[in-house]
């Protein structure tokens, strides 16, 4: 298994703003809980930008895991705690070559 | 495995593998007679001989039947997409996927082709149609993602929006098209799953698609579609 690299797209979706700041505030809560679980087990979050600018998504996130493995684990308990349900997506997962270029 | 939605009628995740598709939409780069030829050819039919001592399944076919599993095949659709050849692997893992296709790309598959790679691990198991052990010469892949109005959606309205789409698939595997289950796509990809299906003809896909249209399935869908005769993948990987 290759040390990978997951890059997550998103903006919110439109019934995000619908949610009041304490239900906002609650998603997030829950949502970060799951981050930490992830970097907790060794995952390392390079952080989060802003390119809405450039792009149909409001930010992209970077992370890195030990494994594709770990990648999809992350993404599968961030859905589970319904984050795909008020966030719109475009992940890629890269694992890294050993040599550079090909 | 964790489900992105749940089982229906159809569907069921019972007894399924940790298989990983990996999916692929390549476009010839043309014009490559000089970088790509016999070397470059005998190169990825070697990595395919070797994925396939490594436990992958190298065609749709061979999730119904492994046997078929001697012969690697994908879709011919440059005749009405914008995508030469489309095909459906599965491996053991998801890092034998994504280690896999750089090993192709590497043979020379990147010198004849630009290529999407789409990985992600099975979710429900294969459904055959009805026909029996027919000719199903025809491939379809469709790619979905769940929208804004699935996202808004109660639980209770999904649930009959399952419902209705269970009719709409009965109805498929009545038109004798197999369905290879469906895979999760989203941790890596905008698209959410993919659905492969073997079928008789293209009319049967279209009656099939319809029959989607008529219980209103892309209310909460946004989809792209993909078709093509099913050929051996060495016919399709020259310059």
């Amino acid at each position: 298994m290759s040390e990978s690299i997951w890059i997550h797209y998103s903006r919110p979706r439109p019934h995000w703003y619908r949610l009041t700041a304490e239900q906002q505030a609650e998603k997030k809560a829950g949502w970060a809980l799951v981050e930490k679980a992830s970097i907790d087990a060794g995952a390392t979050r390079v952080g989060s930008y802003h390119v809405r600018g450039q792009h149909d998504f409001q930010t992209v996130d970077i992370w890195q895991f030990a494994s594709p493995e770990a990648a999809f684990d992350h993404w599968a308990r961030l859905t589970s705690a319904g984050y795909n349900e008020l966030f719109a997506f475009s992940n890629n997962v890269g694992i890294a070559l050993q040599e550079g270029h090909s | 495995m964790t489900l992105l939605t749940g089982e229906t009628d159809v569907f069921s995740s019972a007894g399924t593998s940790k298989r990983c598709v990996v999916m692929f939409l390549a476009k010839r780069e043309g014009g490559v007679s000089d970088i790509f030829g016999a070397k470059e050819q005998a190169a990825i039919a070697a990595v395919l001989d070797e994925l396939k001592k490594e436990g992958w399944l190298l065609s749709i076919r061979s999730m119904f039947d492994p046997a078929a599993n001697n012969q690697a095949a994908a879709l011919d659709t440059g005749f009405t997409h914008s995508v030469d050849v489309a095909g459906v692997f599965e491996a053991p893992t998801i890092s034998a996927a994504i280690e896999g296709t750089v090993r192709l790309e590497r043979a020379g598959w990147a010198r004849l082709f630009a290529t999407e790679w789409l990985i992600g691990p099975r979710e429900f198991a294969p459904v055959k149609g009805t026909g029996g052990e027919i000719e199903r010469p025809w491939g379809f892949l469709a790619l979905w993602e769940w929208n804004d109005a699935w996202s808004a959606a109660t639980p209770e309205q999904r649930a009959e929006y399952d419902l209705e789409c269970d009719i709409a698939f009965k109805g498929d595997l009545a038109l004798d098209i197999n369905i290879a289950g469906r895979h999760r796509l989203d941790w890596a990809h905008g698209w959410h799953h993919l659905g492969a299906w073997e079928a008789v003809s293209p009319e049967a896909i279209d009656q099939a698609i319809t029959g989607h249209e008529d219980v209103a399935d892309f209310i909460f869908t946004t989809s792209r579609h993909f078709m093509g005769r099913v050929r051996p993948l060495h016919e399709l990987i020259a310059a």
